[in-house]
C-alpha cells in the first residue's frame, strides 16, 4: 500500500488521533490560507448532512506539525467534529503539477489509513472555495452512492483549452465518459475508489514519478465505478505563464499518456460515449472583455514548422507533415487547423510516447508549437462566438476525436503497418 | 676464369632460389590464409544479413536516430554497411595470420605493433559513437527549447552545438589514436574558438536585426501580464 507520502511515525500519530468519516484536502499553492478557516468552512459544509460526520481537514498552510490538531466541534452532539493537519510545504523545485500531485498523495494516504468513506480533495485557489465546494464533491459519494465526483466550472470561452481541446475529449474517446474536467483539480472520492487509485500507483510508481491527478478519472472509468459531475461555479485561472507553456504541456501530456498506455487494453475496445449525472446548476459567466493575439501564436507555429520537421518526422506520418507545412503558409485571416488533423496529431503523439520513438522529453516539448497554431485557430474561430457556439464547436472537436479512435486502435497495435 | 664466374652464377642462383623455396611456405600459407579468411568473411556476411534484415536493422537504425548512417552506407542500406565492414575485418585478420606465417622477424613486430594499436582504435570508435549521439541529442533539446522560445536563430544554434561536440569528440580520437600530436590540440583550440567566435559574430553582428527583433518580442511578452490576457490552459 503506498503510505510514502507522509512518514510512518506521522500516520500512526493521524490514526491515533481518531478516526473520521472523510477526509478533506483544501490546498493554495500560492496563497497559503489560515489552516483553521479551513476547518471552520469544512465543519458548515458537514453541517448540512443528516447525521454527524467525522472529518479531519488536511491543508498546507505552512504550520506543519506531525500532531493533529484538537477537533473544532460545536456545542451540541448534532454538529460535525472537524480535526485538522497540516502538510509539510511543497520543495521549491516542485512545479505546481507535481506539488498537487504530492498533496493528493498525502491526502490519499491520510483517507486509505484511516478507512474513510469518501474523500473531497479541493486544489484551486481558495478565495472562490466555499462551504458548497466541499459539500457538492463530497455529498454525492456519501449519500448517493457515487465513486468519483467530477468538478465543472464556469468558464470563459478561452479559458481551460488543454482540457476542452485535449485532456476532455481524449478521455471522452478513451473512456467512453463526457467529462469535462478529468483532471480536476477539485474532486470527491470513495474510499474504495481512493484504495484501488493507491493501490496501482504504488505499484506503478517503482521506477517512474506519476502525476496522479493524471489517473485519478481513468481508474474510475477503467474499474467501472460511479462517476458524476457537480457544478462548482467561477474557478480563478492562474495567469498564463507563457515562457513556462512547454514544461505545463510536457507535464501534463506526458502523465496522461503514461496512464494511457496503462490502460490500453481496456480502452481499446470501447466505442461511443455515455453522458454523466451533473448535478447543480451552471453559473453564467462573466462578460468576455479579453482579446487574444494570435499573431504570435502563428509566428511560434511557424517557426516550429521551419525547424522542427526533422523531430516531427519521427512523429507525425507525411501526410500530416505535408498539411503542416501548407497551412504555414496561409494568412493570418485564414488560419485554421482541421479537427481532424488536430486530433491525429494527438494521437500520434501518444503513439510515440508509447513507442518512444524519440527521447519523451523531446515528444512532448515539440508539442507546443502545435498546441499554440491550434490555439490561434480555435481563437480565430470563437473571436465572436457565444457561449453556446463554443459548447457546439467542443462538442464537434469530442465528436472528432471518437471518430478518429479507430485509426488511434489501428497505429497502437500495428505501428509498422499501418503508417497512412 | 670462365669456370669461376659460371661457379659464382651458380651458387648466386642457388642461393636466391633456395631462399625463394625458403620463403614459399609462407607465401603459400599467406594465400591459403586469406582464402580462408574470404570464405569465413563470405559466410559471417551472409548470416548476418540475414540476422540483420530479420531484426529491420535499416528501419531501427534510423528510428534510433541515425538516419546519417543510411546516406553513409553503400545503397543506403546500413545493414550492408555493417556487413560489409565484419567481412573486410574477416579478411584483414586472415591476411594478418597469414602474414605472421613468414618467419621474418619484421612482419611479426608489424603484426604484433598492430594488434597492440587496436584497443586505441576501438577506443577512438566509441568516442565518435558517443560524440556523434551526445550531439544530436543536445542539438535536438537546443533546436527545440529554442523554437519554444521563439528565437528565429533556433536552427544556427542547434547546428553550432552539434559541431561543437562534434569536434569535440573527434578530436578526442584522434588524439586516443596518437595521429598529429600537439598539432591537433592547436587545430581544435583555433577550430573550437573559430566556431563560438563565428556564432557570436553570427548572433551578434550579421544576425543583430534578428536578434534585436527577438528581444523586442521576449520584452514585450515580458509585460503580457499587466494586459488583460483571458487565455488559460488548465
Amino acid at each position: 500500500m503506498e503510505l510514502d507520502a507522509i512518514s510512518q511515525p506521522e500516520l500512526e500519530q493521524i490514526e491515533r488521533a481518531g478516526s473520521a468519516d472523510l477526509v478533506i484536502g483544501i490546498f493554495d499553492l500560492e496563497r497559503q490560507e489560515d489552516g483553521s478557516s479551513a476547518a471552520t468552512i469544512t465543519r458548515e459544509a458537514l453541517a448540512e448532512f443528516a447525521t454527524p460526520l467525522r472529518a479531519i481537514v488536511v491543508s498546507n498552510n505552512g504550520t506543519h506539525s506531525p500532531a493533529v490538531a484538537a477537533p473544532e466541534v460545536a456545542g451540541d452532539n448534532h454538529s460535525p467534529i472537524v480535526s485538522s493537519y497540516s502538510l509539510p510545504l511543497p520543495g521549491s523545485a516542485e512545479t505546481p503539477q507535481q506539488s498537487i500531485s504530492n498533496a493528493y498523495r498525502q491526502v490519499f494516504a491520510i483517507g486509505s489509513k484511516l478507512g474513510v468513506r469518501a474523500c473531497g480533495v479541493i486544489a484551486s485557489r481558495d478565495h472562490n472555495v466555499t462551504r458548497q465546494w466541499i459539500y457538492r464533491l463530497v455529498q454525492p459519494v456519501m449519500d448517493l452512492g457515487f465513486d468519483l465526483v467530477a468538478p465543472c466550472y464556469t468558464r470563459q470561452k478561452m479559458e481551460g483549452l488543454l482540457n476542452r481541446n485535449v485532456l476532455s475529449p481524449l478521455h471522452r474517446a478513451l473512456y467512453g465518459e463526457q467529462l469535462e474536467n478529468p483532471m480536476g483539480p477539485d474532486f470527491g472520492l470513495s474510499g474504495k475508489l481512493l484504495q484501488q487509485i493507491l493501490g496501482r500507483d504504488s505499484a506503478r510508481r517503482a521506477g517512474t514519478e506519476l502525476n496522479i491527478l493524471a489517473s485519478i478519472s481513468s481508474a474510475a472509468a477503467s474499474g467501472g465505478f460511479q462517476v458524476c459531475e457537480t457544478q462548482l461555479g467561477v474557478r480563478t485561472q492562474r495567469p498564463t505563464d507563457w515562457g513556462n507553456l512547454s514544461t505545463l504541456l510536457s507535464e501534463v501530456l506526458g502523465a496522461t499518456f503514461i496512464d494511457m498506455e496503462g490502460r490500453a487494453a481496456h480502452w481499446q475496445s470501447i466505442r461511443g460515449s455515455k453522458i454523466l449525472p451533473r448535478f447543480g446548476s451552471p453559473e453564467t459567466p462573466s462578460s468576455d472583455t479579453g482579446t487574444v493575439d494570435v499573431h504570435g501564436m502563428i509566428e511560434s507555429f511557424q517557426l516550429g514548422t521551419q525547424n522542427l520537421q526533422d523531430v516531427w518526422g519521427l512523429i507525425l506520418p507525411p501526410t500530416t507533415l505535408l498539411e503542416l507545412k501548407r497551412l504555414s503558409r496561409l494568412p493570418e485571416d485564414k488560419f485554421r487547423i482541421p479537427d481532424h488533423l488536430w486530433v491525429r496529431i494527438i494521437y500520434d503523439f501518444a503513439l510515440g510516447h508509447h513507442l518512444r520513438t524519440i527521447s519523451r522529453d523531446h515528444l512532448l516539448r515539440s508539442i507546443t508549437p502545435l498546441y499554440l497554431g491550434w490555439i490561434a485557430s480555435y481563437a480565430l474561430e470563437m473571436q465572436t462566438a457565444g457561449l453556446a457556439e463554443v459548447d457546439a464547436r467542443i462538442e464537434r472537436l469530442s465528436k472528432a476525436y471518437e471518430d478518429n479512435k479507430s485509426y488511434l486502435v489501428s497505429r497502437w497495435r500495428w505501428p509498422d503497418r499501418f503508417n497512412p | 676464369m670462365w669456370d669461376q664466374v659460371g661457379q659464382a652464377l651458380k651458387l648466386s642462383t642457388t642461393k636466391m632460389l633456395s631462399q625463394l623455396a625458403a620463403l614459399l611456405p609462407g607465401i603459400v600459407a599467406l594465400v591459403f590464409a586469406v582464402l580462408v579468411a574470404v570464405l569465413i568473411a563470405l559466410v559471417v556476411s551472409a548470416i548476418l544479413r540475414r540476422s540483420l534484415a530479420g531484426f529491420e536493422f535499416d528501419r531501427r537504425v534510423a528510428e534510433w536516430g541515425f538516419p546519417a548512417v543510411a546516406e553513409w552506407s553503400p545503397s543506403s542500406s546500413p545493414t550492408l554497411l555493417v556487413t560489409r565492414a565484419i567481412a573486410w575485418i574477416v579478411i584483414l585478420m586472415g591476411f594478418l595470420v597469414g602474414i605472421s606465417a613468414f618467419d621474418g622477424a619484421l612482419p611479426s613486430q608489424f603484426v604484433v605493433r598492430l594488434f597492440t594499436y587496436l584497443p586505441d582504435v576501438a577506443a577512438a570508435i566509441v568516442v565518435l559513437v558517443a560524440g556523434s549521439i551526445i550531439a544530436r541529442f543536445l542539438a535536438r533539446s537546443v533546436l527545440i527549447g529554442a523554437v519554444n522560445m521563439n528565437l528565429q536563430y533556433a536552427r544556427l544554434l542547434s547546428v553550432g552545438v552539434k559541431w561543437l561536440v562534434t569536434v569535440l569528440a573527434v578530436t578526442i580520437a584522434i588524439e586516443r589514436l596518437g595521429i598529429g600530436g600537439g598539432i591537433i590540440r592547436l587545430a581544435f583550440g583555433i577550430l573550437f574558438g573559430g566556431i563560438v567566435l563565428a556564432l557570436a559574430l553570427a548572433v551578434g553582428l550579421g544576425s543583430k536585426d534578428l536578434v534585436s527583433r527577438s528581444l523586442e518580442r521576449e520584452t514585450s511578452k515580458a509585460a503580457a501580464p499587466n494586459m488583460k490576457e483571458p487565455v488559460g490552459h488548465l
